[in-house]
C-alpha cells in the first residue's frame, strides 16, 4: 500500500523532475548556474511567511482553473476553454465591482462572484451543445472561443468599459467593498485562496464519496458502459462542461476581486492553460491538484522575484511550466520498457 | 484602392497558408498539430539570426525550415513514442517555445520584446515586367516574394501527392487505418513523425516569411496567433488543400481589412475575432450537415 503510494507519487513527480532537468540545461547553456538558480527560486517561494503568502496568492487562480479543467476531463471532455471563461468571469466581476456603488460587501461580493461564474458557464453552452447535439470536436471550439473571449474583453476595456482618463486598457478600480478581504496583510493573500481551497476539497469528497461524482467519472472511463446501464451520457457531459465553465468564470471573478481589483488587458498570463497542466499533473484528484497548483504557484511567485535578484530572465518559469505540461501527458514508462526490450 | 488591399491580403495569407498546408498533411497523417505556433515562432527567430549573420536569404530560409522541422520532430516523438495527448503536448510546446525564445533573447542578446540585429536581408520581390502594369492581375502576380509563390504552388502539389501518389496513400493509411497500414508492413508512427516534421518545416518557413518577408526584424509577438489561425484554416478546409487555401485567403483578407479599417474607427479586436468565429460556424454547419445525412440514411 505504501509502496504503491510512493510509486504513484514518483510517477506524478517525474514530469516535474524532467522539466527541472531541461530547465537546468537551458540555464547552463546560457551561462547560469542551475543549482544556485533553483536554490534561489526555492527560497523565494517558501523562505518565510511573506514568501509563502505570495506563493499561496499565486496558487489561488490555479486551484480553480485546474479544478475547472478536471471536472470536464474526468468526464472525457477536453475543455481547453477555461482561459476564455477566466477572462469573461474576471471582466464581469470587475464591472459589477465598480458599478454597484454603495453596496455593502456582504451583497456586492457574492453578486459579483456569481455573475463571473454564470458568464463562464454561459460561455460553455455553445461548445457543450455543439458537442452533445452535433458531435462537433470541443477541443477546436473551446480553443477558438478563448481567442474570441480575449479579443472581446480587450475591446470592451479599450472602449465601452475603459476607465475615464486612463490611457491603458483597464476598467476603473472596483469599490473598496467589493475587494476580497486580505488574510495576512501586508501580503496580497486574500479570501479567494480559502474559497478555492474549499472548493477543491469539496470536489474531492464529491469525487470519492458520492454517486454523482462516481457516475460522472465513469463516463470518462467507459461511456459505452454508461449508456448500457441507462445513464443519460449526453446530458451529463453537457452539465459537466457547463460546470467547468462556471468554475472557470468564478476563478476569473476571484482573481479580479481578490488581487487585481479591476480588469486589465492581458488579465490572465495563461492561468487557463496552466490549469490544464495542474489537472493533468494532479490526475484530477483533489490532493494531487492542490500539490500541483502549489508547484506552479511557487514557480510563478519565485519567477517574479528571481529577476530582481539575479540576471536570470523570468521566462525560465514559462519554459518549466510548458515542459511539465508536455511530460505530464507523456507515458514515460514507455521509455523504460523500450530500453529493456532493446537490452 | 483595391490593389493595395489585395496585395496586403496576399501578403498576410502566405504564412497562414504555409503553416496550414503543413498542418493539413500532419492531420491527414493522424496528428492534429496545435503546436504550429511554436514552430512558426522558432522559424521567425532563426531566419532573422541567420539572415543577419550570413546575409543570405537562402541560408536563412533553410535554417528556418530545419529549425521548424526539429521542433516538429520533438513534438511528434512525444506524441507517437510516448503516447502523449497531442492537444496538450501542442499547447505545452506553444508555452515552452514562447518562453524559451524570450529567455534566449534576454539571456543571449540582452533584448526584450523586439530583436532587430543589423544587416537583416529581406526576401526579394519578384517583379514581372508588363504584367505588373495590369490592374489587379498585376498586383496578384507581380511583386510577390518567393515564399508566396512557393505557398501557392504547394496547394496543387499537396492535392496531387495526397490523392495520386503512393506516399499520399501511405500517409492517409497511417492517419485513418492504422491497423491496415501495419498489416501492409508500414510503420504508421514513422510516417506520422515524418508528417509532423513536414508541418514543422512549413511552419518554420511561415515564421521566416513574417520576420524576413514582412518586417525585417523579430518580435516576440510576431506570430500573433497565426499558428492557431492556420489550424482554423485546415479545419475550415476539412483536409482539402484548395479549400484550406481558401480558408487561409479568407483569414489573410480579414487581417488586411482589419489593418485598413483600424484607421476608420472599427475596433481591431472585433475584426480579429472573426476568423475564430468563422471556424465555429463552419464546424456547426458541418455538424448539421452530418446529422441530416445520417438522419436520412438511417
Amino acid at each position: 500500500m505504501i509502496r504503491a503510494g510512493l510509486t504513484q507519487l514518483g510517477a506524478a513527480a517525474l514530469p516535474f523532475v524532467l522539466a527541472l532537468a531541461i530547465g537546468a540545461i537551458v540555464l547552463a547553456a546560457t551561462g547560469h548556474d542551475p543549482l544556485s538558480v533553483y536554490a534561489l527560486m526555492a527560497s523565494e517561494a517558501f523562505g518565510g511567511t511573506r514568501r509563502i503568502a505570495a506563493t499561496l496568492t499565486a496558487t489561488t487562480p490555479l486551484l480553480l482553473t485546474g479544478l475547472a479543467t478536471a471536472v470536464a476531463f474526468r468526464s472525457g471532455v477536453f475543455n481547453v476553454g477555461v482561459e476564455g471563461c477566466f477572462y469573461l468571469g474576471g471582466l464581469a466581476a470587475a464591472t459589477l465591482g465598480f458599478w454597484l456603488v454603495g453596496w455593502p460587501a456582504i451583497a456586492i461580493i457574492p453578486v459579483a462572484l456569481l455573475a463571473g461564474a454564470l458568464i463562464g458557464g454561459a460561455w460553455m453552452v455553445a461548445p457543450a451543445a455543439l458537442k452533445v447535439r452535433l458531435g462537433v470536436d470541443e477541443v477546436v471550439t473551446t480553443l477558438m472561443l478563448n481567442f474570441i473571449a480575449i479579443n472581446l474583453t480587450s475591446w470592451l476595456v479599450n472602449g465601452p468599459l475603459l476607465a475615464r482618463g486612463s490611457a491603458n486598457s483597464a476598467t476603473p478600480a472596483i469599490e473598496k467593498a467589493a475587494e476580497l478581504p486580505r488574510l495576512l496583510p501586508p501580503s496580497t493573500l486574500h479570501l479567494g485562496f480559502i474559497i478555492s481551497l474549499a472548493l477543491v476539497i469539496l470536489y474531492g469528497f464529491w469525487d470519492r464519496f458520492t454517486v454523482a461524482g462516481f457516475r460522472s467519472r465513469l463516463i470518462g472511463l467507459n461511456a459505452r458502459f454508461c449508456r448500457a446501464v441507462g445513464i443519460d451520457v449526453p446530458s451529463l457531459v453537457f452539465r459537466m462542461m457547463i460546470l467547468s465553465g462556471l468554475i472557470g468564470g468564478l476563478a476569473g471573478a476571484i482573481h479580479a476581486l481578490g488581487l487585481v481589483h479591476r480588469f486589465v488587458a492581458g488579465f490572465s498570463p495563461g492561468y487557463g492553460f496552466t490549469g490544464i497542466a495542474v489537472a493533468l499533473l494532479g490526475r484530477n484528484s483533489a490532493l494531487g491538484m492542490i500539490l500541483a497548483a502549489l508547484v506552479f504557484g511557487a514557480l510563478a511567485s519565485s519567477g517574479a522575484t528571481i529577476q530582481l535578484f539575479s540576471d536570470v530572465p523570468i521566462e525560465i518559469v514559462e519554459v518549466l511550466q510548458g515542459t511539465v505540461m508536455i511530460f505530464a501527458v507523456a507515458k514515460l514508462g514507455l521509455l523504460l520498457r523500450d530500453r529493456r526490450r532493446l537490452a | 484602392m483595391i490593389d493595395p488591399l489585395i496585395h496586403a491580403a496576399l501578403l498576410m495569407t502566405t504564412p497562414i497558408l504555409l503553416a496550414a498546408i503543413g498542418g493539413l498533411v500532419n492531420r491527414v497523417g493522424g496528428i492534429v498539430n496545435i503546436g504550429l505556433e511554436s514552430m512558426m515562432l522558432t522559424g521567425a527567430l532563426v531566419a532573422v539570426i541567420v539572415s543577419a549573420d550570413t546575409g543570405s536569404v537562402m541560408l536563412a530560409l533553410l535554417a528556418a525550415l530545419v529549425a521548424g522541422g526539429i521542433v516538429g520532430l520533438l513534438m511528434s516523438l512525444v506524441v507517437t513514442r510516448l503516447a502523449a495527448n497531442e492537444i496538450i503536448v501542442g499547447l505545452g510546446f506553444s508555452v515552452t517555445v514562447a518562453g524559451l525564445v524570450r529567455f534566449l533573447l534576454k539571456s543571449v542578446y540582452g533584448v526584450s520584446g523586439t530583436f532587430n540585429p543589423p544587416g537583416v536581408v529581406m526576401l526579394p520581390r519578384i517583379d514581372i515586367p508588363f504584367v505588373a502594369d495590369i490592374p489587379i492581375l498585376g498586383t496578384i502576380l507581380s511583386g510577390q516574394d518567393p515564399l508566396t509563390w512557393f505557398a501557392w504552388a504547394m496547394v496543387p502539389v499537396t492535392t496531387f501527392v495526397l490523392a495520386r501518389t503512393r506516399l499520399g496513400l501511405r500517409l492517409r493509411a497511417a492517419g485513418s487505418a492504422e491497423t491496415t497500414a501495419r498489416a501492409l508492413g508500414l510503420d504508421p508512427l514513422a510516417i506520422r513523425d515524418a508528417s509532423t516534421v513536414f508541418a514543422g518545416a512549413m511552419s518554420g518557413l511561415a515564421g521566416a516569411h513574417l520576420s524576413i518577408g514582412v518586417v525585417g526584424l523579430f518580435n516576440e509577438g510576431i506570430t500573433g496567433g497565426r499558428g492557431f489561425i492556420a489550424l482554423a484554416a485546415f479545419y475550415f478546409g476539412r483536409n482539402r488543400p484548395w479549400r484550406t487555401a481558401l480558408g487561409a485567403l479568407l483569414f489573410g483578407f480579414f487581417e488586411a481589412l482589419q489593418i485598413r479599417l483600424q484607421g476608420r474607427g472599427v475596433p481591431a479586436e472585433l475584426v480579429q475575432m472573426l476568423p475564430y468565429l468563422i471556424v465555429i460556424l463552419v464546424l456547426t454547419g458541418l455538424g448539421l450537415a452530418n446529422r441530416r445525412r445520417s438522419g436520412s440514411s438511417s
